[in-house]
């Protein structure tokens, strides 16, 4: 399949934290051909391993996790469903939004919105709180509780747009870009004779605090990680100098979080490859999952990769495949070189 | 009639853009049609002879949506931009948009929840821009032009009973007249697809002085805010409860006579109608009744929630009981001496 299309599948495909299904299915018969192993653990993390060929190898864990923010049907009042957020969703963003309800055949559905006719003037000038929002599927209360059970969850229903410039606009690319970046690497390194060994973590539950790569990475216990996952670019209502430029490249991650060998050698690499790249400093916790990789079993060497990527956790997320293609060369790259800086 | 409205609701026809719409209802129209006018304004106007020639009824449907219309682009290449027409602003946040005449796609943006710090305001429209990805103001006017204007995702879904698109407010209309054009109408009618409904009932103003009716019936997409925990008297009316027959809005006191011969044939005729339990909104009928030397109006209307946002949805059975009224009262006021 190709790179541009997967991507568009993977953004298409409806995997809300814990509900990772449809997107692990699609990612094992991706997998088959480049991989020499491929399992699930009990957190539903997919975790396939490409093996190297040398007598003396490292091990190597690269993290996107399949999870995307999205909601969870909590009750049905005269067939709408009341919701809570799956991962945060600022709830501006929600009036008018079309989602897609899995149940055995998606339902359509959209969160439903006061006319301003029925509000005060103040009442417009302030997110409605979430918890009195609904989804309207068009179902009366029997036909609802017949065909959505409580615990059904939902995702955003958003067509991918082509932007200008290869810049995408479309949902959850946080974090399906970064999973068609490993797909990409390890289709890059198919013919490698690697003195790596390559797991990689497609893991669950991201959005909920980091849930399935703290059970993943004791199952895999690599000596060192690269986590993917997506950053904050600035965008006209935020321009702060720590965020990142989109099209600027990836950001390599910086502070403790990361272990500094890891993060020194990416910045050499990409220097000596000639690639873009940003770096992203982070006083604490990176917010993904190389916070509990790094502390995993006794310790894992971790590095972080971002994409950068605007309007994080809406149904319109934007990134660049320039930025995309930039990531992929340098996560090839590191590993390729990755025995020879680490010796 | 549902395959025409859903064709219908993909178009883009912000008011004072309607062409893409009259384009596509006059070659439908054509095949029926005894005679097709424009007017300077941009009003589609079709007039079929009737089984009766005593009387001329006015049929009425607006094409245009609301939309944006770009205002600005910055020197990053965002695009600023305002709203055409009565848009609450909640509804934008988040949503694609497509520009000018080439649909160039954006993103009506807002940052990251994680670097708002909970902030709940809904931000201004002159906050909000249009990311079409463009890197620069010089690239961004290559495509995009001050004054081009946008219209929301033109995808529609059917979600159970309910469809859900933009613009059906008033495509349903449009569609609706296009369907009863099919056959001979019973007394002379003209169909009349009005401009600038949105921003206040501009086109329905010279199309009446065109045709010169006896009386018109405005069919029009109206405001449902039937949602759990809103209070009775909050709803406006309700999907699924059938044609909202209105005896009032915001522009018009609708015309006693032939409302009633309206809800004598929706009770005949067993076809489920409701009124709307707020005074709001308003329709061309408030300047057809004002025009000429006086116009009897009344109107018909289908409910609608999230009217003007990218997601309204209507019942198809609304539709229905919208068009099968509509039709029946043809045929009474031909009738009516």
């Amino acid at each position: 399949m190709k790179a541009q299309t997967r991507l568009e599948t993977l953004s298409a495909l409806s995997g809300p934290s814990g509900s990772e299904d449809s997107v692990r299915a699609f990612l094992i018969e991706q997998l088959k051909p480049l991989c020499d192993e491929v399992r699930t653990d009990a957190m539903g993390n997919l975790v396939a391993l490409r093996c190297g060929t040398a007598p003396k190898r490292y091990k190597l864990l690269l993290d996107a996790h399949m999870d995307e923010v999205g909601f969870i049907v909590t009750g049905i009042e005269n067939g709408f469903l009341r919701f809570a957020p799956l991962g945060g969703i600022d709830a501006r963003v929600l009036p008018a939004t079309r989602v897609r309800v899995l149940t055995g055949e998606p339902l359509f559905g959209v969160i439903d919105t006061m006319p301003p006719h029925a509000l005060k003037a103040e009442d417009m000038e302030q997110a409605v709180p979430m918890d009195d929002l609904v989804i309207d599927i068009g179902m009366t209360q029997e036909e609802a509780e017949a065909n959505v059970p409580l615990g059904a969850v939902a995702v955003y229903d958003t067509r991918l747009i082509r932007l200008q410039n290869g810049r995408l606009a479309g949902k959850c690319f946080d974090d399906r870009a970064c999973v068609e970046i490993i797909l990409q690497t390890l289709e890059a390194v198919q013919n490698d004779a690697s003195d790596v060994d390559i797991y990689c973590m497609f893991s669950t539950q991201e959005e909920l605090g980091m849930r399935g790569a703290s059970a993943g990475v004791y199952g895999i216990e690599p000596d060192m990680a690269l986590v993917l996952d997506v950053t904050h670019a600035k965008t006209p209502d935020a321009q702060s100098i720590d965020l990142m430029d989109l099209s600027g490249g990836p950001a390599i991650g910086v502070g403790p979080n990361m272990t500094r060998r890891i993060s020194d050698a990416l910045i050499q690499i990409a220097k000596e490859e000639n690639i873009p790249y940003q770096l992203e400093v982070m006083s604490g916790s990176s917010g993904t999952n190389a916070w509990p990789i790094q502390i995993a079993r006794g310790g894992v060497a971790t590095g972080m990769l971002s994409l950068p990527l605007r309007y994080m956790h809406t149904p319109g997320e934007v990134i660049d495949l320039v930025d995309v293609d930039a990531t992929v060369r340098l996560a090839t790259a590191f590993v390729r070189k990755l025995g020879e800086v680490w010796a | 009639m549902i395959e025409t409205l859903l064709a219908l609701c993909a178009l883009p026809g912000v008011s004072g853009w309607e062409d893409a719409v009259r384009d596509y209802l006059m070659e439908q129209a054509l095949p029926y049609a005894d005679k097709i006018e424009t007017d300077p304004m941009g009003n589609l106007m079709v007039f079929r002879s009737g089984k009766k020639h005593d009387k001329t009824l006015m049929l009425c449907a607006h094409m245009d949506e609301v939309g944006v219309i770009i205002t600005g682009i910055t020197a990053e290449g965002y695009l600023k931009f305002d709203f055409v027409g009565g848009i609450d602003r909640r509804v934008v946040i988040g949503k694609s948009v497509f520009i000018g005449d080439d649909t160039i796609p954006g993103i009506i943006g807002i940052k990251a929840h994680h670097l708002s710090r909970g902030d709940k305001n809904v931000p201004a429209v002159h906050e909000m821009s249009i990311d079409i990805g463009a890197k620069t103001r010089e690239e961004a006017e290559t495509m995009i032009a001050l004054g081009d204007v946008g219209t929301f995702e033109p995808t529609c879904t059917r979600m159970g009973g309910l469809l859900c698109a933009k613009a059906i407010d008033d495509r349903l209309g449009c569609a609706v007249l296009l369907k009863l054009l099919e056959h001979q109408p019973p007394c002379d009618t003209w169909f009349v697809f009005t401009v600038q409904e949105e921003v206040g009932t501009r086109g329905a103003s010279t199309a009446v002085y065109h045709i010169c009716p006896d009386a018109a019936l405005v069919v029009e997409g109206t405001t449902a805010s039937d949602l759990p925990g809103v209070p009775g008297h909050k709803t406006i009316c309700k999907m699924g409860a059938g044609a909202v027959l209105p005896f009032m809005d915001r522009g018009t006191l609708y015309d006693r006579g032939l409302r009633q011969m309206l809800i004598s044939l929706a009770e005949r005729h067993s076809i489920p109608w409701q009124t709307k339990q707020m005074i709001a909104g308003g329709t061309d009928a408030s300047v057809i009744q004002r025009s000429l030397s006086g116009i009897p109006v009344v109107g018909i209307a289908a409910p609608l929630r999230n009217i003007h946002s990218p997601a309204s949805t209507g019942c198809v059975t609304d539709f229905t009981a919208v068009c099968r009224l509509t039709e029946l009262f043809m045929e009474e006021y031909a009738q009516e001496k």
